[in-house]
């Protein structure tokens, strides 16, 4: 018999979901992760006591205790969590905020985002009508070709302004691709940016870890930390236990591989295939720390800004190291409900280029930081003011961080544009779930991990 | 199991999926997934539930068989017998 029923290599969000949900009905699981603590992308770590977050800066898919068939919804029943326990704090508003002062307003009551259109682009009003009723009537869950996204919005909405200013919060939130994206990922997008809306958990990203290892461990899961998987075992072509650094090797009837689609093609002795499966879209991420004082001197109406100055909104990788010219401005302590602390957050994100990180040494990837964060700071400033002499304590990270610390390859944190939608990997028995199966952002990716469980793992095992 | 205790374990472990059931206006005849606004991953639930609990294999193709509660009772009723 073999050790476990189940390997899940990778303790991140859909690492854990996939975990939950395969131990709930008494399935033996050990999830593997390679760093000392979970998450993945969506993880912590300290500095100079302060407790920072990386990863996403808010979740998406909001949705009250009561509406059963939301995302957010099922995915807790899915797990055994309770929703009624567990604590929301929704945003108060975020900010689309283009060049020429042009702005829109949404939050996570829709109708704030309709009378914006409304008021500000008078003459795209029934035209915006009409796409959201293609948007309530779509179905982007079945498999479908591409379709690009810009096309479909050309034919509703006339101003390309309006296009670019709908698009960058969906895209830099949720697009593996560059320049347009398929219409299903809009949709999906739409749905859980507009119509549904930001929040965070009331405790910290390291609390709602907890909670998922705590329900995990509770129904009789086991994970191991600082354990990084070097190769699958195979036996007549089926995965039948993984090899640790190490060289431990422990046995198992099926795995599931969070760690993205080139990581685990190269456990399986195959060609990574990046030039396929790595996604272009990486970013640089600065946090400044400020002393509650200077709020004052920082225009924080918005939970989240997304600006752009530039003439066009141009998703992609970007030619130099960053792109300053559009980027996410965030105030992760600014939701509904979290008291003031003595001191605040400030998370600014953009487009960068990996290859230029990647190939820099040592020495110009600190200067590059310092250059390119000042440029930031200079940009960014002109449209929250002035907060850079109030600045207590500042990190940041490149592409290459999120490589090392996510196994997603390129620092893609969207993954590959082509996904694995159902998970089946060359080998029979093992599937891959998480940001290159299909589904993104913290909801997505855990939904990732639970319907590849379902699918492929609870319906096919006879216990 | 007699039919009433095969009920009982039904509506137990739809309790035990979803905390917000209303239980008390179930009819027994109506399809449950529309009266408890479910769908098919939480009548996923119920199948694994039963085979945790009773080591009971329901094929996919006899998932249909669970639509209502009474269904469920007569599907249930022969494979449930000894117990």
């Amino acid at each position: 018999m073999a050790d476990y029923s189940l390997i899940i290599i990778g303790g991140g969000l859909s690492g854990l979901a996939a975990g939950i949900r395969f131990a709930r009905f008494g399935g033996s699981v050990l999830i593997l992760e390679k760093h000392a603590i979970p998450g993945g992308l969506n993880s912590y770590y300290y500095r100079k006591g302060f407790l920072l977050e990386t990863g996403l800066h808010a979740m998406t898919n909001f949705a009250g205790p009561g509406e059963k068939r939301a995302p957010l919804n099922r995915l807790f029943r899915q797990l055994k969590l309770s929703r009624q326990e567990f604590v929301t704090r929704e945003q108060y508003s975020s900010l689309i905020y283009f060049q020429g002062n042009n702005t829109l307003s949404f939050s996570n009551d829709f109708a704030l985002l309709r009378e914006e259109i409304a008021c500000r682009f008078p003459g795209e009003r029934d035209g915006f009508e009409k796409l959201l009723a293609i948007v309530d009537a779509y179905d982007p869950f079945t498999p479908k070709k591409w379709v690009s996204t810009r096309t479909v919005l050309g034919r509703y909405l006339h101003d390309p302004l309006l296009t670019d200013m709908l698009l960058l919060p969906l895209m830099v939130y949720g697009n593996s691709e560059e320049h347009d994206m398929d219409f299903s990922q809009f949709v999906i997008m739409f749905r859980s940016i507009y119509q549904e809306g930001f929040f965070r958990p009331g405790a910290t990203m390291k609390d709602f870890l907890s909670l998922l290892v705590d329900k995990f461990i509770s129904f009789g899961g086991e994970i191991r930390y600082n354990s990084k998987v070097e190769s699958v075992a195979l036996r007549d072509g089926k995965a039948c236990g993984v090899v640790l650094a190490g060289g431990e090797t422990i046995s198992c009837d099926a795995v599931v591989s969070t760690i993205g689609a080139p990581g685990t093609f190269e456990l399986l002795a195959l060609p990574r295939q990046e030039e396929k499966y790595a996604g272009r879209m990486s970013f640089v991420e600065s946090i400044y720390i400020l002393p509650r004082q200077a709020r004052e001197t920082v225009r924080i109406d918005n939970t989240i800004i997304f600006y752009c100055l530039a003439d066009r909104f141009d998703y992609g990788r970007p030619r130099e190291a960053v792109d300053p010219s559009w980027g996410v401005i965030c105030f992760p302590e600014h939701f509904v409900g979290i008291p003031p602390a003595d001191y605040f957050q400030i998370r600014i994100t953009h487009a960068a280029n990996y290859d230029l990180w990647k190939k820099a040494s040592a020495l110009d990837y600190k200067a590059m930081k310092e250059e390119w964060g000042a440029k930031s700071r200079r940009i960014t400033s002109k449209i929250i003011g002035n907060y850079q002499q109030n600045i207590v304590y500042e990190d940041s990270f490149t592409p290459v961080t999120i490589e090392k610390y996510t196994a997603k390859a390129q620092g893609a944190v969207y993954g590959s544009p082509v996904k694995v939608k159902d998970g089946i990997t060359p080998c029979g028995n093992l599937f891959i779930a998480g940001t290159d199966q299909g589904f993104l952002g913290i909801v997505g990716a855990m939904l990732s991990g639970v319907s590849i469980v379902n699918q492929h793992i609870l319906k096919a095992i006879d216990h | 199991m007699t039919r009433g205790e095969i009920k009982d374990v039904i509506l137990e472990i739809i309790a035990d999926i979803d905390e917000d059931a209303d239980m008390a206006d179930l009819k027994a005849d109506e399809p449950l997934r529309d009266q408890l606004d479910l769908d098919s991953m939480d009548f996923l639930d119920i199948v694994m539930e039963l085979r945790k609990r009773y080591k009971l294999q329901i094929p996919e193709a006899d998932y249909p068989e669970l639509a209502t509660l009474t269904s469920c009772v007569n599907y249930l009723e022969p494979k449930l017998k000894g117990l």
